[in-house]
């Protein structure tokens, strides 16, 4: 198939040498790219047991065929492993332009093993691979570090990175590329830090064939104008992310106070409208079509960014509605390399416990300046930074408050409140990662949309599972969320890109193939219904604001929602995939 | 009944670019109809949802005199 | 009649380089922006500044000027003559823009995509024109 490069790069850190391989075709042609033929590697090459911290886990980059090629909105990196935060099966997706240099370089895929014995970074430029001292970078921020290789190599490398949290193994730590670019949940930043690998530059002067270029190039300018770009998909290069705020806000799903209630009266404050006034500039990544970038500067506080969680985290979520310390906190967070979701969901936490007096972290709502004090000492380990950096599973556990520790299999909540959106809970409890809105993202069907009750269990089963059936084979082509292509697409692209004939029955087999592989790495890893949970919180307290006052989901809504989703998949009742499925994988 | 109505996203074309404009319409009438009056199609993908003085309401429910309604083209993504 | 330039507008560029991906794909078989014909970069400096690098064949002329051979003609996009080109790289050294490159011994300029630019085509917001 054209499109790949048909080459895997494994490196080993531990021996400081490299070797190429053939990509494994039979497996692209079933999983294709990106999130799922990184998890059908992981899958084959990790034992179950393997601590995700030794140098027997893997970091897995893989990309897909329209990778470095005009498909729009094709700039995503997958980057995989075995997550230090959950213990389940962890992939990313990163944007900038670090997948396009891997594949111009000349390889689909670029497979991590071993540690290196000290701290170091990997140069990959086209097929030179060399083994760095990183010393005098180790230590520094993420923003720093990519200054100091950016003015050593040249514009045209790609650079990713950890910063110190990634260091100190803090299990919410990140990959930053472009500066303000992340892959950003599990604590896939620790992985790379357990390695001692600081940062991976590369360079890629080759290029990506395709099948028939210049009328694939052709018919890819139309798709770009006649789908891609088409008014109403314009709102993300307009507004970015901030576009989801008053629509959550009306929608009765922006998080308040650590998810005590739902609905802020001050959002007009740090609204898209007010951080839109300071932007400088728009950004997306390489073959963008859409670009979601806002550059931002409020005083000292720059960021790309921040997007819709970063903002909803560190605003009403905790308390603060000052737009320059929401932006700040996003700065902050991507400098020391931290998941600005998982950190601020620990703080927010911190926040209620002091709050209520079940434990006094030192921090309550609305303290600006603790918040961002809180993520430098989170990354570093330090002080109260330490206990903070456990997580809200490990920390509620030890402290107390795990009603309202909000997360799954020890993955903190993203900001969507499930009571205003029952799906929601279902699709964070069964998430193949632990609590992520990126599997099956259940506003869009129940929220955004006109006549969907969103407070009933009824038929969410099978809707969270026609929504994970659409990311799973979005992300696993690799393209970017932000253009809603319909399956059809999919398969047209696939078939331009590669020559083969793919059709839409074919994208929707790779899209169960895909959920069924991560749920079999769960479930081998010891992962059953038991694990696919929903905080307290939601069952015992009503939200008391907006359109779902009064809702709280019921135990047993849950469970019929679990039931169900389970049967749609032709899993068994304990959530277990049957023999049969596992065989065909 | 006086309906103050605002325009998200693409949609403020209906109303030649505008945000927000108040409409006189009968009393009684649903969100949906009030919608279908302004040309916009809810059946199309890129429609979303509608909400009645800051919260979102189901399509079919009744409109009071003064209310504003806000109506929402598709956000897709998260 | 007016002769077409290639215009850039950086406010609407989103560093997608889709443009230089489309050049490359048109002229080299592969996509493949080092060689496009064509260079626009965004970048962020130091992190703190949004920046914008861009070399764009402007149809200036001084390639022609310049070449010792007379193998560049420039009128409505250049034309570089291979049986006169001896890929001496002065056209390269003395373009304002940077945009010629020296391959395999013959001078490879920007040809307009003979009037119809594929960089124009492919960028989604208009930061790339052709008036």
């Amino acid at each position: 198939m054209l499109g790949y490069q048909n080459k895997m790069l494994r490196i080993d850190l531990s021996n400081k040498t490299y070797s190429t391989e053939p990509l494994n075709m039979d497996w692209a042609e079933k999983y294709i790219g990106g999130k799922g033929l990184a998890i059908k590697y992981l899958y084959e090459e990790l034992k179950p047991g393997t601590d995700p911290f030794s140098e027997h886990n893997k970091l897995l980059l893989m990309t897909g065929p329209f990778t470095g090629t005009p498909v729009p909105c094709s700039g995503k990196l997958a980057i995989a492993s075995k997550s230090p935060a959950t213990g389940t099966i962890l992939d990313c997706s990163i944007g900038g332009h670090s997948a396009l240099k891997i594949k111009y370089a000349g390889y689909d895929a670029v497979m991590f093993e071993g540690k290196l014995d000290k701290p170091g970074y990997i140069l990959i430029e086209d097929d030179k691979i060399e083994f760095k001292e990183a010393s005098d970078l180790w230590g520094k921020g993420s923003h720093e570090t990519e200054t100091i290789l950016s003015a050593e190599y040249g514009k045209e490398a790609s650079i990713l990175s950890i910063g110190p949290a990634g260091e100190n193994l803090v299990t919410m730590s990140c990959i930053n590329s472009d500066y303000y670019r992340q892959a950003g949940r599990g604590g896939i930043g620790a992985v790379m830090g357990s390695k001692n690998v600081k940062a991976i530059v590369i360079i890629g002067t080759g290029g990506v064939k395709v099948n028939d270029i210049e009328n694939t190039t052709k018919r890819l300018s139309e798709i770009l104008r006649e789908d891609t770009t088409s008014e109403e998909n314009m709102f993300i290069y307009e507004d970015g992310t901030t576009a989801f705020l008053e629509a959550c806000n009306d929608g009765g799903i922006l998080p308040k106070r650590n998810f005590s209630d739902t609905t802020d009266e001050n959002w007009t404050k740090y609204n898209g409208e007010v951080l839109l006034q300071y932007r400088k500039g728009k950004r997306g990544c390489g073959s963008c079509g859409l670009g979601c970038g806002n550059f931002i500067k409020i005083g000292d506080a720059v960021c790309e960014g921040p997007e819709y969680e970063s903002i909803a985290v560190a605003g009403p979520n905790a308390g603060i509605e000052d737009p320059q310390a929401i932006v700040k906190a996003n700065q902050v967070a991507d400098d020391v390399g931290l998941d600005t979701i998982s950190a601020g969901d620990v703080i927010i936490y911190a926040m209620e416990m002091t709050e209520k007096g079940i434990y006094d972290f030192g921090i309550r709502f609305g303290d600006k300046e603790k918040y961002i004090e809180y993520l430098k000492l989170m990354a570093k380990k330090e002080g109260i930074g330490a206990d903070l950096a456990l997580g809200v599973k490990k920390l509620s556990e030890k402290y107390g408050g795990e009603d309202f520790a909000m997360h799954v299999k020890g993955l903190e909540y993203p900001q969507y409140e499930p009571r205003g959106s029952w799906g929601m809970s279902l699709a964070y409890a069964v998430s193949d990662r632990g609590a992520c809105h990126m599997r099956a993202y259940a506003p869009n069907d129940e929220v955004f949309e006109a006549s969907i009750p969103p407070y009933t269990a009824e038929g969410k089963g099978k809707m969270v599972v026609d929504l994970a059936v659409y990311n799973a084979v979005k992300f696993s082509l690799i393209l970017c969320d932000f253009w809603p292509l319909g399956m059809d697409r999919m398969a047209e692209l696939m078939t331009l890109i590669t020559g083969k004939e793919f059709t839409e029955d074919d994208m929707n087999e790779v899209a169960m193939r895909v959920i069924h592989i991560a749920r079999a790495f769960n479930q081998r890893e010891g992962f059953t219904r038991k694990d696919d949970t929903m905080p307290k919180r939601l069952v015992n307290e009503a939200l008391k604001s907006g359109p779902a006052a009064g809702q709280k989901i019921p135990q047993e809504a849950f469970e019929k929602m679990l039931d169900d989703y389970y049967a749609v998949l032709g899993w068994n009742n304990d959530g277990i995939v049957p023999d049969e499925i596992l065989t065909s994988l | 009944m006086k309906i103050k109505v605002l325009l998200r996203g693409f949609l403020v074309k209906y109303f030649n670019g505008e945000k927000e404009r108040v409409i006189e319409v009968e009393d009684g009438l649903s969100a949906r109809q009030v919608v279908e009056r302004l040309g916009i199609s809810i059946e199309h993908k890129s429609f979303g949802f509608v909400a009645v003085n800051g919260m979102r309401v189901m399509i079919d429910d009744q409109l009071k005199d003064g209310d504003e309604l806000k109506v929402y083209p598709r956000l897709s993504g998260g | 009649m007016a002769v077409k330039r290639l215009k850039f507008k950086k406010e609407n560029c989103i560093g997608c380089q889709l443009c230089m991906q489309a050049c490359s794909g048109m002229h080299e078989g592969a996509y493949t922006p080092s060689k496009a014909r064509l260079t626009i970069e965004s970048y962020y400096d130091k992190g703190g500044d949004l920046k914008f690098e861009k070399h764009i064949c402007t149809l200036c002329g001084i390639c022609e000027k310049e070449c010792p051979f007379e193998a560049i003609t420039v009128d409505e996009k250049v034309s570089v003559d291979f049986d006169k080109c001896t890929g001496c790289g002065i056209c390269a050294e003395k373009c304002p823009q940077d945009v010629i490159s020296i391959r395999e011994g013959k001078a490879i300029i920007c040809d307009t995509c003979n009037g119809d630019p594929y960089c124009v085509k492919l960028c989604p917001h208009g930061a790339l024109q052709y008036v």
